[in-house]
């Protein structure tokens, strides 16, 4: 399970040894949450840096009315925020989805392994730069696709997240997500999450059973909801190999 | 309408059978017409995957409806109900 960090960070940036034996050393504490539960909600005092090391969560708001937004999935690896400790309080809550492994990592810790070792240092910056690449594409997505693309495309999003932390096997993935909770991530109505995933399962694009999610062709998928995966800024997409070219650092990796 | 009096806040709705195409088998419709106007159409939910087969969805709001997302509704009435409320004069 503490691999889900380490193979996250090195989707970003290659890490030296010392580095790797020192994120091993920032996840010992790692406890069990129970599904739907509140990590930390809106106006609490941040005290430390959440990661998930196994399970999904999620932020999200609750308007006036009731209804709720979720603007962020987090999965293995993923942390909660690495700077949010540096806010007096938080603008949103975190809850989780399905059972989680969470590690609360102290902010001095964050503080002292990005000084000590520049790579970690690097990785973290790349972690929040593309949480906000992220958020950027859930807005594209909510304002611009239509409800099937707008599904597809979360789906698709999943697909290569999870496989840059070792948590896909043939095109399939847990997805713990309920109609109701991808209503709200989608700005959509259940009604039209369970049309438009029946939809998808009709064109032979995806099955769901007992959770699992299969992409039974993700070429098809891809270009029905014309995925572009550069906002992930992974290093097994293409666009990967021609970032490293732009840092030194990294050229020897090859 | 002019909102003042005990005129102005009657309202009367009138529910007028449609079929609708939703890309599903939800076809059963109704257009919800508020004094002459249209404002919603419910479709009957009828695809057996749905949580709550049987019960009706705001499947569109027009004007002061529109937009809105609503739990379904388990009968045509308890619809009728929170439409009047939502179309309430201000």
């Amino acid at each position: 399970m503490q691999q889900a960090l380490r193979r996250k960070l090195e989707s970003f940036e290659p890490l030296s040894d010392s580095a790797r034996w020192a994120l091993n050393r920032l996840v010992l504490k790692v406890r069990q949450v129970a599904a739907r539960q509140d990590l930390i909600r809106e106006g609490d005092k941040p005290e430390n840096v959440l990661l998930i090391l196994d399970g999904f969560a999620y932020r999200y708001k609750v308007l006036p009315d009731g209804q709720r937004q979720i603007m962020a999935l987090l999965v293995p690896g993923d942390f909660c925020d690495l700077n949010v400790f540096i806010l007096d309080q938080m603008d949103h809550a975190i809850g989780t989805i399905s059972a989680c492994q969470v590690v609360d990592i102290p902010r001095q810790a964050i503080d002292e392994i990005a000084r000590d070792h520049a790579d970690i240092a690097r990785a973290f910056w790349w972690c929040s730069l593309v949480d906000g690449a992220v958020l950027r594409e859930w807005l594209v997505n909510i304002g611009g696709r239509l409800p099937p693309q707008r599904i597809a495309h979360l789906l698709c999003e999943l697909l290569m997240r999870l496989e840059a932390v070792g948590r896909v096997t043939d095109n399939s993935y847990a997805f713990p997500l309920t109609q109701t909770q991808i209503a709200d991530m989608m700005g959509l109505s259940d009604v039209h999450v369970n049309r438009t995933l029946r939809d998808l399962r009709a064109q032979g694009l995806i099955r769901l059973k007992r959770r699992v999610l299969t992409i039974l062709d993700v070429e098809r998928l891809q270009a029905f909801c014309d995925f572009t995966p550069n906002y992930l800024h992974l290093r097994n997409t293409r666009w990967g190999e021609r970032r490293d070219l732009s840092w030194p650092g990294t050229a020897q990796e090859g | 309408m002019s909102g003042r009096g005990n005129v102005a806040t009657l309202l009367v709705l009138q529910l007028q059978p449609i079929a609708v195409d939703t890309n599903s088998p939800d076809r059963e419709g109704m257009l919800v017409i508020a004094n002459g106007l249209l404002v919603a159409v419910l479709v009957r939910l009828a695809e057996p995957e749905h949580d709550n087969v049987g019960s009706w969805f705001l499947e569109a709001g027009f004007g002061r409806l529109q937009g809105q997302r609503v739990p379904t509704f388990p009968t045509l009435e308890d619809a009728c109900r929170w439409l009047r409320r939502q179309l309430k004069p201000l």
